[in-house]
């Protein structure tokens, strides 16, 4: 059969590929030994992962007085780097699961990376609501059924905290089984090329007995689009209640009803960023540029900017709420976030993630792949600081003057943060060894082959 | 035969093999095989199964040895055979009198410790008063660094030996007719007094010199130079109608400043009874802070002032000018101003004055003279006895002593090597010139350790005393306590070494307990006893009640013998010139000059104006800050003529252009742990003059040091300006007599709630509603109240990292803001123009626009360069103590994920530690910001080592209050626990709860009587009248979280 190209759009995947090509290229990292670049870029991580042991044993073993919290500023970076990461794992569950609704294909070659991203991330967010805590040791007894000798530990259903609770849990397991039940086609061909024991029993027994029948592909794609329907609303869901953790508070600047699809866009926005930085390097470095080809970041780059844009609306819509509502404390807290000490915070904000986006207006910043990447760590940057001027500003400046209070981080919570990186990279670095980056089964049903 | 049978064991045995013999001794013949263990070369063992059961066991019981020596110990000890007045868990109350400040206290025993102390409310001269020292003394007991046997020549010895040795030595030396100086702090105690004279009988040469680190010289020697009398006489601020201070600082330290509270406070209810209080002063002190009109001065032109005012007083009596030349007169005409609000009053006002410098005290005696104030509101015929030194006295005591006069020195509680500006000499005196040198004191400071022999004193909550700190007022020490060292107290010594305690050492008490323990009876106490010479029950009745009051003596005006104009013209002429930044030190609150400066609940209660906790500085004005390029926290070398000293600096409203301020009772050598090495010894800049020590230093030079440092003071409020907020609500006393709601006059949005009102807050609903309600015009700020919660929450203290990184615990504290309040004399009219032009005419809410109006003008004041900075001199201030609110619609609780704070069916808003998992959220939720977590372990922790981390530092915990671990929240509980067990009292005696049954523990301590709890649904109590007074208004009321808390508008009497 003839094959024939649309004149208007490329071919999603390129690079002329046979299905055999496909399956060669992505279970080659698999089948190959570990290059030099990942022996590194593991070992790095793994320090990484060492020092988020060392400073949460530390901080554990010692109080939590070892963060430069104070008893005006009583989140800081802790709560920061949690809805950052919280927020990353957005963009995985948008592509697979809504773009997947959409039956928008050209999805299919970033999918299961992000997928990953997203497990990964909300991992790394875990440590720090479990760690923030004073007490961890007795805050597992409430986040994990333990039995307990302390009577009844009836929680309190109007704490945004719990909802919390429910809603990441439910966000990483149902994430977990869309990821993996994506995969088990791809392991099972993993396990039918493996020519070593180990790995036969290995991917034969994650692979759960996949014969490839009619029957399972047809079990497989209902039970995808099942768990794509529940993930859908998880996209919204998940950021609204974080954004709750704020939102029903009275501190001014946390106080705003607009923050669930804020923090919603923002999600996406930061999660799209952490995409193009982790695809940009991958496809380099694993060869996929063909699998992941500019197409892909250039739709990327697009929702950025659009994105970014909708979360820029919403710092100005923040602000004008703020004139219009005459609440003295609320004016205050957003001057404060402009012109107070933290002015440089909400500057790098307001620079990165609504400004520094508009230059995707331009096609060749949304096609040259080392700009892009330039870009998606401005992206970052730029996520991590609004999280930052949400929580540190309006807190250390409210209600009372007499309270208000500087808030320096101590080098544990840099540690902290900087050992959950360890931790992604970490986990990332073994999914890309170990399991195939890119979904083999999918990707073939858009070849648009000789064959 | 058969008992010489032998049996063998082997053939080993039969032949009886050396080897065999040697290893049959020994259990493990084979040895244990631990090296091959332990060795980790090899894993291969190579030895056998009974091997291993040997390791086995070996390893299993030494691991299991060495786990039980691990466990802690502690030891939960009931009483054997019960007391019959100690019941486990009901405390017992004592009066008792407080040996740092003289005041009559209640202390409260559990189980045989002394846990808080109060004022005692019986005594009338006193009303209860009891200030921060007072409060905080109670830790000094329980200091594990008190001396705790008799030391000589700084080794541990025992009492037979030195009582012989200082025999010995006093025997001799008066012998030889060499003189013994007994140096104490001023002595108010008869029996004590009674006790000196009896060992002068014994040794004639023995003189007495009393000392006081902060002199009060001039008072004392002004009154002699007026009258003849060398007294304190008593000030009677709630009968004055005008009050007119120069530097006094009398609701902060100066004198019975808790008793002076009560009374000014007592004269500061809006009405047209309200006193109007002047103030004149340099630095920004706590009494300054709360004047009605404030004048910044130069102490330098104090006397000038002084002698002005008295002038413009006898200007309008018709009586005789001092003869100067020219008037003195501060910015804003405000001795003129002074003299017409004092003729006003005349007869009912009363001027103070500060300063040390007796020749001031005459012209303030002859302005009270002209006003006929001594006829009413000073009363010279009941003095007070607190403070005795006499800085002559003192001062030609220490050239005698340098001059190797002296033979003999006995300290008595004194610690002049700090104290005293020529401490230095003190201490090399001491050590080559004296043949005899002891000092009594209850931990080893300066002096004694410069002592040959240190006898340590009791604590006053171990000792018997008796005291006479007014003239009329008579009242009891009694111990509370067994001593909890080999200590003595200083009384018994000096009876020892007299010679005279066997008279008085016969043991009264029959009443041996039924196992036949001795209970011994103090000889002390039998000393009293004989002294006063009552009947055993009067003297058990004074003992209950813990005072006597004698007959005031009446009221009457002395002969003024001084010759005025005489002085006068000395004054003019000893009028400093000298160039540079005038310095006055000044007190610490509750340090009382250095005695309590290993107290960490004083170190760690920040300084009500700066706020400032654990270290001392330089308190500049903006002005001369900004001149020096100084800010905050910059390290600045200070030079007055030969001293040197570096000291952070802080920029201070208030504090007078071209003066400083520094407090004293820092930079101690010898101390504890706490106060060691902390801050600089300021008493070095004394100037100890032949006539008396001035506290101001005049000419003094302060630059930034080459090096550019900074100190980071460790601060507990470092934003002073309230922002234009709706926070404290104040108003003029003219407005407010126009309108009760002036200044409180607010339109209310209709504030729409969630949530639905419980029921136990609807009115009539049959249980307590507990609120508070704080009256704004009583509150001085003293902070009796922070230290007073502190001791009865078991509030840890945390340190001054800590406190830097913003972390402390106090439960309570005192907001404090600035505003400039010259707005009227500065030209700004723009300002408030444009700010009224913003708001429509006919606009209800008018305190919105004069907020506004203010914000603007403060910004553009504090902005102004032009201005010189001069106007940072002229500011008011208002304290606002503040706590848990208690929210009947609480944010903290509703953001809890477990229910670890909640509402009780009695308003209160409660803690349960053990549900606690510390989220924080509830401390970022509250908009009073008033929660506090425990970042750390605070007790048990050897790095805040300060009381909670010792056995006996640990004594003073209240056992009725939780000891709060690491990652838990904590806050204000409204004293749950006094609620609690007065309900149990009312329960008990079968009626319900009465208005004022319960008291917490920082309304108890508040010596102005500002804090009123109790209950809301009881429409007689006190805090339902006030929480319907027109005054009260609630802090952020339009958050509508409800708080118990209300605060009453605070009215100025300008």
């Amino acid at each position: 059969m003839h094959q024939i190209d649309s004149k208007i759009r490329p071919r999603l995947i390129q690079g002329d590929k046979s299905i055999t090509d496909v399956s060669n290229d992505i279970c080659r990292p698999i089948e190959n030994k570990a290059t030099a670049a990942w022996k590194l870029g593991f070992g790095i991580s793994l320090l990484f992962l060492a020092l988020l042991g060392g400073t949460l044993f530390w901080t554990t073993w010692t109080g939590i007085g070892v963060w430069h919290l104070n008893n005006t500023v009583m989140w800081g970076w802790d709560i920061t780097n949690f809805v950052f990461w919280v927020g990353i794992g957005h963009a995985g569950t948008l592509i697979s699961a809504i773009l997947l609704l959409f039956r928008q294909k050209w999805r299919m070659s970033i999918n299961r990376s992000a997928e990953a991203m997203t497990i990964f991330a909300v991992m790394c967010a875990a440590v720090f609501p479990l760690f923030h805590m004073g007490r961890i040791w007795v805050g597992m007894y409430w986040v994990l059924p333990l039995p307990n000798a302390f009577g009844s530990l009836w929680v309190n259903f109007n704490s945004p905290l719990l909802w919390d609770v429910f809603a990441i849990t439910t966000y990483f397991t149902v994430s977990l089984l869309f990821w993996y039940l994506g995969m088990i086609p791809d392991i099972a061909t993993v396990r039918d090329r493996a020519k070593t024991k180990s790995r036969k029993f290995w991917y034969g027994f994650f692979s759960m007995g996949w014969n490839g029948s009619a029957r399972s592909w047809h079990r497989y794609e209902i039970v995808s689009l099942i768990l794509a329907g529940i993930s859908t609303p998880l996209v919204l869901s998940v950021h609204t209640i974080v954004s709750m953790d704020f939102a029903t508070s009275v501190v001014p600047g946390w106080h705003t009803t607009i923050f669930p699809p804020y923090f919603v866009a923002g999600a996406i926005f930061s999660g799209f960023g952490m995409v193009l930085t982790l695809l940009v390097i991958a496809r380099k470095v694993m060869n996929y540029e063909d699998y992941i080809t500019i197409g892909h970041l250039e739709a990327m780059a697009k929702v950025v900017m659009l994105t970014g844009t909708l979360v820029g609306i919403a710092y100005l819509t923040e602000f004008f709420i703020a004139a219009y509502s005459g609440v003295v404390y609320e004016q205050y807290a957003f001057i404060n976030r402009a012109t107070g000490p933290y002015w440089w915070a909400y500057a790098t904000m307001m620079s990165c993630n609504l400004l520094a986006p508009q230059v995707f207006w331009f096609k060749w910043c949304r096609t040259t792949p080392w700009f892009l990447f330039m870009m998606s760590i401005i992206v970052n940057i730029g996520m991590w600081f609004e999280r930052f001027v949400i929580i540190v500003t309006s807190l250390h400046r409210e209600y009372l003057p007499s309270r208000w209070a500087m808030y320096v981080p101590s080098w544990v919570e840099v540690g902290i943060f900087l050992g959950t990186m360890g931790l992604f990279f970490t986990c990332f670095f073994l999914f890309a060894k170990f399991l195939p980056v890119i979904n083999m089964s999918e990707v073939k049903s858009i070849l648009k082959s000789r064959e | 035969m058969t008992e010489n049978k032998k049996y063998w064991k082997g053939e080993e045995d039969l032949v009886r093999d050396p080897s065999f013999i040697h290893s049959a001794k020994n259990e493990f013949s084979e040895g244990l095989p631990l090296e091959e263990v332990l060795s980790e070369d090899d894993f291969e063992l190579s030895s056998n199964r009974r091997d291993f059961l040997k390791m086995f066991g070996f390893s299993v019981t030494a691991v299991a040895l060495a786990a039980c020596n691990k466990a802690p110990v502690r030891k939960a000890i009931p009483y054997l055979v019960k007391p019959n007045d100690v019941t486990p868990g009901v405390p017992n109350y004592y009066s008792s009198t407080c040996g740092y400040t003289g005041m009559p206290i209640e202390v409260k025993v559990r189980e045989g410790r002394p846990i808080k102390v109060d004022g005692n409310g019986r005594c009338a001269t006193f009303g209860g008063a009891l200030s921060v020292a007072g409060q905080a003394g109670i830790f000094d007991l329980y200091d594990n660094e008190r001396i705790k046997k008799p030391l000589r020549k700084g080794v541990d010895s025992d009492w037979a030996t030195v009582d012989k040795e200082i025999t010995t030595l006093l025997t001799k030396i008066s012998a030889a007719n060499g003189r013994i100086a007994l140096v104490s702090n001023s002595i108010h105690s008869p029996s004590t007094l009674a006790v000196i004279e009896d060992l002068k009988t014994k040794y004639p040469t023995v003189e007495h010199i009393n000392y006081d680190p902060i002199s009060y010289h001039g008072l004392i020697e002004g009154n002699n130079l007026s009258f003849g009398k060398s007294v304190i006489p008593s000030y009677h601020f709630d009968k004055a109608k005008v009050i007119v201070s120069f530097g006094a600082d009398f609701l902060g330290d100066w004198l019975t400043a808790e008793k002076f509270t009560k009374d000014y406070t007592s004269k500061r209810m809006p009405g047209d009874d309200m006193s109007q209080h002047i103030h004149f002063e340099s630095n920004m002190s706590l009494t300054g802070s709360n004047a009605d009109i404030r004048y910044p001065m130069q102490n330098k032109n104090q006397g000038m002032l002084l002698i002005s005012l008295y002038n413009e007083i006898a200007k309008v009596t018709g009586s005789k000018q001092m003869a100067v030349a020219g008037q003195a007169d501060v910015a804003g005409q405000g001795v003129s101003k002074t003299a017409k609000a004092l003729i006003a009053a005349k007869g009912n006002s009363l001027v103070v004055c500060g300063s040390n410098n007796p020749q001031y005290q005459v012209i303030v005696n002859a302005i009270n003279m002209a006003l006929g104030n001594y006829a009413s509101t000073i009363n010279i015929n009941n003095p007070v006895n607190l403070y005795t030194g006499n800085d002559e006295t003192f001062n030609s005591f220490v050239t005698d002593l340098t001059a190797g006069k002296i033979d003999g020195v006995l300290f008595y509680g004194a610690n002049p090597v700090y104290s005293h500006p020529n401490g230095a000499q003190i201490k090399k005196a001491l050590k080559s010139n004296v043949k005899l040198s002891v000092s009594s004191s209850i931990s080893l400071d300066e002096t004694s350790n410069s002592c040959q022999f240190v006898t340590p004193d009791h604590h006053y909550l171990e000792s018997w005393c008796d005291y006479q700190p007014v003239g009329s007022t008579f009242t009891l020490g009694q111990p509370t306590i067994s001593p909890v060292f080999d200590t003595r107290q200083m009384q018994e010594s000096l009876l020892t070494w007299a010679g005279a305690i066997d008279a008085y050492s016969e043991n009264t008490m029959k009443d041996n307990g039924i196992y036949g323990q001795e209970h011994s009876v103090s000889p002390f106490y039998n000393y009293i006893k004989s002294k006063w010479s009552v009947t055993d029950k009067e003297f058990n009745t004074y003992l209950h009640d813990g005072f006597v009051i004698k007959d005031t003596p009446t009221i009457s005006v002395p002969g003024m013998i001084a010759n005025t104009d005489e002085i006068a013209s000395e004054i003019e002429k000893s009028k400093s010139a000298a160039d540079g930044i005038e310095i006055t030190l000044i007190e610490k609150t509750g340090m009382l000059g250095g005695v309590l400066s290993n107290n960490p609940l004083v170190q760690e209660l920040p300084d009500p104006i700066s706020k400032v906790t654990w270290h001392n500085y330089i308190a500049l004005s903006k002005m001369n800050a900004v001149r020096l390029g100084i800010n905050d926290n910059d390290v600045v070398n200070i030079t007055v003529g030969e001293t040197k000293m570096v000291l952070p600096a802080i920029v201070q409203p208030g504090q007078a252009n071209g003066t400083a301020s520094i407090h004293l009772g820092f930079g101690r050598t010898v101390a504890g742990k706490v106060a060691k090495g902390r801050g600089e010894n300021a008493y070095a800049l004394i100037q100890a003059g032949a006539k008396f020590n001035s506290y101001v230093v005049n000419g003094a030079k302060v630059e930034k040091t080459s090096t550019g440092e900074t100190y980071e003071l460790a601060r507990t409020q470092t934003h002073h300006h309230i922002e234009g907020r709706d926070i404290v609500r104040e108003t003029t006393l003219e407005d407010y007599k126009k309108d009760n709601r002036a200044g409180n006059r607010y339109e209310k949005p209709e504030l729409v709630s969630l949530w639905y009102d419980h029921d136990y807050r609807k009115a009539g609903a049959p249980n307590h509603l507990w609120g508070m309600a704080i009256d704004m015009n009583k509150c001085t700020g003293c902070a009796a109240c922070i230290v007073s919660c502190s001791i009865e929450n078991n509030v840890p203290v945390v340190g001054e990292v800590e406190v830097r990184r913003r972390r402390e615990m106090h439960w309570l504290r005192i907001d404090r803001y600035f505003t400039f309040n010259n707005v009227k004399d500065v030209n700004y009219k723009e300002e408030l123009d444009a700010v009224s032009k913003m708001v429509p005419e006919n606009f209800e809410p008018k305190k919105l626009t004069r907020e506004k109006a203010l914000e603007a003008i403060d910004r553009k004041l504090a902005k102004d360069e032009n201005a010189g900075y001069e106007h940072f001199e002229n500011v008011s201030v208002v304290h606002q103590p503040m706590m848990c609110q208690h929210c009947g619609s609480a944010p903290c609780e509703t953001v809890c994920p477990v229910l670890a704070t909640t509402h009780s069916t009695e308003g209160l808003n409660q803690m349960t530690y053990n549900r606690c998992i510390g989220t924080k959220y509830c401390g970022n939720n509250c908009p009073y910001k008033v929660r506090r977590f425990n970042w750390f372990r605070y007790n048990d922790n050897s790095a805040f080592d300060f009381h909670f981390s010792n056995d006996l530092g640990k004594m003073v915990i209240n056992p009725d209050v939780t000891v709060r671990t690491r990652g838990v929240m904590e806050k204000c509980s409204f004293c749950v626990q006094r609620i609690q067990s007065a309900k149990l009292t009312a329960k008990r005696e079968n009626r319900s709860l009465e208005d004022g049954d319960v008291k917490t523990a920082c309304q108890k301590a508040c010596p102005a009587d500002a804090i009123v709890f109790g209950d809301l649904h009881d429409k007689e109590s006190e805090v339902t009248k006030l929480f319907h007074n027109e005054r009260g208004f609630a802090v952020l009321e339009e958050l509508n979280v409800k708080p118990s808390v209300r605060y009453m508008t605070k009215v100025r009497n300008i």
